[in-house]
């Protein structure tokens, strides 16, 4: 199986995240889409570092994913707090803001 | 790939002392919080986080002295150049003015601009008791240091990965601090909700272009991305899907159309203190970076990006300009201004030159100072439901307040770019340069822009000192020191680059050179 | 000067293609038939409970511990590379890894004297 596939799958779930985070309503799902895009880039990084024969890939994955965990705090910590003020969590309802 | 492979990194710390200045100082405002009982923590703050920003200016200025010769440190990882130290003092100034607002606490009739407690639901019986008291929510202190820090090292990585590290340091606690203001929480609430996604967002695009790039050269490392775009034979598509992802998460940060969206929400409803933190720092430090990948790594495939820069450039300063002019509130105007000023500093990233680097570096510390102390007036023009932002709200400002107008107006008379304004010497640098690369579509795009932005600046001074104010208009809040102070330097370095611009100008044109 | 964009075109199309036509084509095909169990929410079987509005589905307490797990459990994935090269990175590494235990500590501290740890 050649290292390339994986870099389809990657690809796929980029854009299964993208197309989430356009399309869902709930703030949480949307975030979870942003996760997902995140999470399919480390495939790309790991499969990279097998194809170049290098490390640097996994180094960066594990990067990836302490910096996926602080953006999941900060985000719960504001979607939370916006859910608590509207008792909803849809993206929709925040629409204060326009000209 | 054993472990035995792995030498051990060596790094040179000296360079490195103004982030590491910043970044101890955050940290001990994390402790601050955790060990200084609650009525004294906002004097320890301000303390702990001036004395940082001091001490990162100082490390700056001892940094420039010691190393004439531009290196990369910490495996390559960051790059000790011109660029890097120049932005870096713009920050740390910017951050001084900055943290100075975010102190100040004798606007509002109790406790300053900041909630006191973030997790109070907004309309309960919890948040009128709260709104009454005079605390403050004092975590904006270490989150503004923190956000500073990775400012500080978003323009200096020469390493992608350590740039997207950056990136996150500099975004996470803006995303917080845009949730904090005491009036309008639900505005609030909602700018931080709408800055977080989309900013998570783009930053996915951001590190899907690493990703791409790491396929492409085997490495992060922006010097080996430049190596790997002269050779033939390596996959082509991996590298420019990369640059455009990348492009996107960068341009995001900046706030260019089409991705400037979010940019009149958040700095609307975001506390304006922030907001000015956010204008001037976060477009400051994405500038750099910006700039920096596309000079050091991209240099080589120039011809294939630099067509769709023009259109960015040309979309955003249309969009800029245009849709200003249809602003009723003070706040999302400057957004929609500072989107317009994205696209003329663009037009000096595409020049690819010299002279359009040292334009650029010029134009974001002229136009940092000028839109923070634009910021800064906002905070000041109050009325009973706190600060009043409504265009009409502000007719005849200059008769109950020459001063204060006077300031203001010389503000947006140096976004419009007129002379003796560090607007004027600014734009026309970035234009000059953007004309020696043979881009005079792009400037004739630009000065079309400039004269429709001049509009509505002039607009709005007319609004201020030719008509009858409102008689339940709002009053001017007297700040304490500590926002005098802000405007002060902001109105000298406005005034001092458009009448001297000569000093700061081969300051500029000496740091305009990248390592590689 | 353009060509090499024509593949990343071709992907953009096919990406929105693919959008479009998944959205559109669930709307057209897809059966529509709407019953009441059908817009409850799913909860094996069990008739859902209806919920008073005020009351929050979980305490807030619930999600501070979560964040504050994830946060100190990811921290700690920087340990096995390091314990992995301990030898090899010897005392540079053990320098850097102690500040940055020092870095995590700092947020523990601000934690644990804030209260965030007490479950009242």
């Amino acid at each position: 199986m050649t290292p390339a596939y994986y870099l389809f799958l990657s690809a796929i779930l980029f854009t299964i995240g993208v197309l989430g985070f356009l399309l869902r309503r709930n703030a949480i799902v949307v975030f979870m889409c942003v996760e997902l895009m995140l999470n399919s880039v480390n495939l790309s990084l790991v499969t990279f570092a097998r194809m170049n024969g290098t490390l640097d890939g996994q180094i960066m994955a594990f990067f990836v994913m302490v910096v996926a965990a602080a953006e999941v705090v900060v985000g719960l910590a504001i979607i939370v707090s916006i859910f608590r003020t509207r008792r909803s969590a849809s993206v929709d309802d925040a629409n204060l803001l326009k000209y | 790939m054993t472990p035995t492979d792995i030498p051990a990194p060596s790094i040179a710390y000296g360079p490195l002392w103004p982030m590491i200045a910043v970044f101890l100082a955050a940290a001990i405002g994390v402790l601050v919080e955790a060990f200084v009982p609650a009525r004294r923590r906002r004097p320890v703050h301000l303390v702990v986080a001036l004395a940082g920003l001091t001490g990162g200016l100082v490390a700056v200025a001892l940094v420039a002295r010691n190393h004439h010769h531009p290196t990369l440190i910490a495996e390559r990882a960051v790059a000790v150049d011109g660029p890097t130290l120049f932005i870096q003092g713009t920050l740390l100034l910017l951050g001084i003015a900055a943290v100075l607002l975010l102190g100040e606490r004798s606007l509002d009739s109790t406790g300053g601009t900041f909630v006191a407690a973030a997790a109070v639901v907004p309309g309960s019986r919890g948040e009128r008791q709260l709104t009454a008291s005079s605390t403050m929510q004092t975590e904006v202190f270490p989150l503004a240091m923190f956000a500073l820090g990775g400012m500080l090292l978003f323009p200096a990585s020469n390493n992608l990965l350590l740039m997207f590290v950056a990136l996150e340091i500099l975004s996470l606690p803006l995303y917080l601090l845009a949730g904090l203001a005491r009036r309008r929480r639900l505005l609030s609430q909602e700018a931080a909700v709408k800055y977080f996604l989309l900013g998570a967002f783009s930053s996915a695009f951001f590190l899907y272009g690493i990703a791409m790039l790491y396929g492409y050269a085997g490495s992060v490392d922006l010097g080996a991305i430049f190596t790997a775009t002269g050779t033939v034979g390596s996959n082509d598509t991996l590298l420019y899907l990369g640059i455009a992802l990348l492009s996107v998460g960068l341009l995001f940060k900046i706030g260019a159309a089409p991705f400037q969206n979010w940019t009149p929400d958040v700095y609307q409803g975001s506390p304006t203190p922030v907001t000015a933190l956010m204008a001037s720092g976060t477009k400051v430090a994405a500038f750099g970076a910006l700039l920096r990948v596309f000079y050091v790594a991209f240099g080589p495939v120039r011809w294939d990006w630099r067509p769709l820069m023009w259109g960015v450039a040309i979309l955003t300063m249309g969009v800029g300009a245009v849709l200003a002019i249809t602003q009723t509130d003070v706040k999302r105007m400057l957004a929609y201004s500072s989107i317009a000023h994205a696209g003329f500093i663009l037009t000096g990233v595409v020049a690819l030159n010299r002279s359009g680097l040292s334009g650029s570096l010029f134009y974001l510390l002229a136009y940092g100072f000028s839109t923070l102390g634009a910021f800064a007036i906002v905070t000041l023009v109050r009325d009973a439901d706190g600060e009043a932002t409504h265009l009409s709200q502000w007719r005849g400002l200059g008769r109950r307040s020459p001063a204060l107008a006077g300031i203001f107006a010389l503000f947006l008379l140096a976004f419009a770019g007129i002379p003796l304004t560090s607007g004027f010497t600014s734009k026309f640098a970035v234009f000059s340069a953007a004309i020696s690369s043979g881009a005079t579509g792009l400037v004739v795009v630009g000065l079309i822009a400039s004269a429709v932005a001049a509009f509505f600046y002039v607009r709005v001074i007319v609004l201020m000192f030719f008509e009858a104010p409102a008689p339940d208009g709002p009053t001017i809040a007297v700040p304490s020191v500590l926002t005098y102070g802000a405007i002060a330097l902001a109105f000298a370095v406005t005034v001092v680059l458009g009448v001297i611009p000569g000093p700061l100008f081969t300051l500029a044109d000496k740091a305009a050179l990248f390592v590689r | 000067m353009l060509r090499p964009y024509i593949p990343i075109l071709f992907l953009g199309i096919l990406g929105a293609a693919l959008a479009v036509v998944s959205v559109l084509g669930g709307g057209f095909i897809g059966p529509k038939r709407y019953n009441r169990a059908k817009l409850d929410a799913y909860e094996c079987g069990i008739e859902p409970t209806e919920q008073a509005v005020s009351a929050a589905r979980f305490p807030v307490k619930f999600y501070l511990t979560a964040m504050l797990f994830i946060v100190f459990d990811i921290e700690i994935i920087f340990l096995y590379p390091w314990a992995v090269a301990f030898g090899r990175l010897g005392l540079f590494g053990l320098v850097e890894m102690v500040a940055f235990l020092a870095t995590v500590f700092v947020a523990y501290a601000y934690v644990w004297r804030r209260g965030g740890l007490d479950w009242n």
